[in-house]
């Protein structure tokens, strides 16, 4: 399977996703270079439209980095699945170590999007809808600092419109 | 562009290649289809549980244009089949041309779908209206959805796939009334012979007023006196409070639901606008439970759009845009 495949078989896993996130969040995210790391859940807001939460990562010096991140679903989606608020809020409590699939803002920084989430035992929490689904793939960068941020294209000027291409 | 190139990012630029292949998964999805081939899980029923006679005239139960999300066979009519992709979903059909007044009120909107204006996959399509090359990020939209405003009557009849987009009909001998679930609203569909004539006088409302008879087996419901701070859908389309919608709802087979509307709105476009045909899944109401549970609590959901959450959300939202 050449990258160019795989790339496309990521986007028919999210794209159908994205069109469901009806404020529009997709194009915030360079979603197309997915990147994981280990986190510690600092806060969850299982509310609308779309689920929030700030985690912790550690990086391999031992200093610590602050990220604010937003899910793709949605508590209603969420809880057609079966994961209600109590749920959720269980799985995702303060404090929690879990393995994060983010897509860096488009203008960088430590703010991203969570399209994938498993715990320490390698279960999928807050999947949506049809059950467990296989991991996106995307890049190891557990301890790196910043993760993996967007370049060339799919960057966009910090405080711009985001309107890429004027 | 950082880089001074025009081009747009990836996810746009695959969307031409990735709609033909989710168009081949989708047609290769139906229940038949679907099997137990590869081990993967079991196939979801089609909505035909339901144990009413088929009435063609019985508009009754849970309805959505995304049943995967309630474990209700597919339903590949549900989604929007445009001649152009457009990322989204909306009123969409024979867009008209809008009006001066009808274009600036469209300029004034920001909104965050559709394609990115002069991106590669803008570009690929040049008979597109120019109105769905205009998404920016969405902490810089100016959608009244963002602001936890009524989305209106049409916007709420364009809402499409997973939660957003459910809604139930309840019908008696004189009216029809629609709750949906994305905001928890809902409208009243007058049958008992009152008309539109003196709506003009009363004071607009989101959803409008809406009076209803049946033509055959056709429901044509007529609405007027909408709030004019909502938009058509999505991408910002101005509506007036005179305009005059007509929807024309069918339930061709026990277990979908399906209607086509045509908006006329002289004071924002030059001809009545047909939209695209938006058909619905029925629900069984044991598939609505809201833990996800077989036995569980159904009903629908009181899927607000509460003011303080969504503030909370918009500081994330700015914090990914670095807006200030």
């Amino acid at each position: 399977m050449n990258i160019q495949t795989r790339l496309v078989a990521l986007l028919m896993l999210v794209i159908p996703a994205i069109a469901s996130a009806h404020h529009g969040s997709g194009i915030s995210y360079d979603v197309a270079h997915l990147w994981t790391t280990w986190a510690t859940i600092t806060q969850f807001n299982y509310k609308n439209p779309h689920p929030t939460m700030t985690v912790d990562r550690t990086l391999k010096d031992g200093q610590v980095e602050h990220w604010t991140t937003e899910l793709l679903t949605s508590p209603a989606q969420l809880s057609r699945a079966g994961w209600t608020k109590v749920r959720s809020e269980d799985a995702l409590k303060t404090g929690t170590r879990l393995k994060l699939w983010i897509g860096t803002a488009r203008v960088g920084g430590t703010s991203g999007i969570v399209m994938h989430l498993e715990n320490a035992m390698g279960n999928e929490v807050l999947q949506s809808i049809g059950g467990p689904s296989a991991a996106p793939k995307a890049v190891e960068m557990d301890g790196v600092p910043m993760g993996l941020q967007p370049t060339g294209a799919d960057k966009l000027v910090p405080g711009s419109a985001g309107q890429a291409d004027q | 562009m950082a880089d001074g190139k025009t081009r747009s990012p990836f996810i746009l630029r695959a969307v031409p290649v990735v709609v033909l292949a989710v168009t081949v998964v989708t047609f290769t999805q139906t229940p038949a289809a679907q099997g137990r081939r590869g081990g993967g899980p079991a196939p979801t029923g089609p909505s035909d549980t339901d144990q009413r006679p088929y009435d063609k005239h019985d508009l009754n139960g849970y309805w959505s244009r995304g049943p995967a999300t309630y474990k209700v066979g597919d339903c590949p009519e549900c989604r929007d089949t445009l001649p152009i992709p457009v990322p989204g979903y909306g009123y969409f059909g024979d867009v008209p041309p809008r009006t001066p007044e009808g274009e600036k009120r469209l300029q004034a909107t920001k909104h965050a779908r559709g394609y990115e204006p002069n991106s590669e996959a803008a570009k690929r399509y040049p008979t597109l209206d120019p109105a769905y090359k205009r998404a920016g990020l969405p902490a810089f939209s100016s959608d009244p959805e963002q602001r936890c405003e009524p989305i209106g009557l049409a916007r709420s009849l364009t809402m499409t796939r997973g939660g957003p987009g459910v809604f139930e009909m309840v019908q008696s001998s004189d009216r029809i009334i629609q709750m949906f679930e994305w905001g928890w609203d809902f409208r009243s569909i007058w049958m008992d012979g009152r008309t539109l004539d003196k709506v003009a006088d009363l004071t607009p409302r989101f959803n409008g007023y809406s009076v209803a008879k049946w033509e055959g087996d056709t429901l044509v419901v007529t609405s007027t006196g909408f709030d004019d701070r909502q938009w058509v859908d999505m991408f910002g389309f101005p509506i007036s409070e005179k305009a005059i919608l007509v929807e024309r709802w069918e339930r061709p087979s026990p277990n979908r639901l399906r209607m086509q509307m045509t908006l006329t709105d002289p004071e924002n476009y030059t001809r009545p606008w047909p939209s695209s045909v938006k058909t619905w899944a029925l629900i069984p109401r044991q598939r609505m439970a809201l833990d996800g549970a077989a036995n569980g609590w159904a009903d629908l959901l009181e899927d607000r759009c509460v003011p303080s959450d969504e503030a909370l959300f918009n500081t994330f939202r700015d914090h990914a845009a670095g807006k200030k």
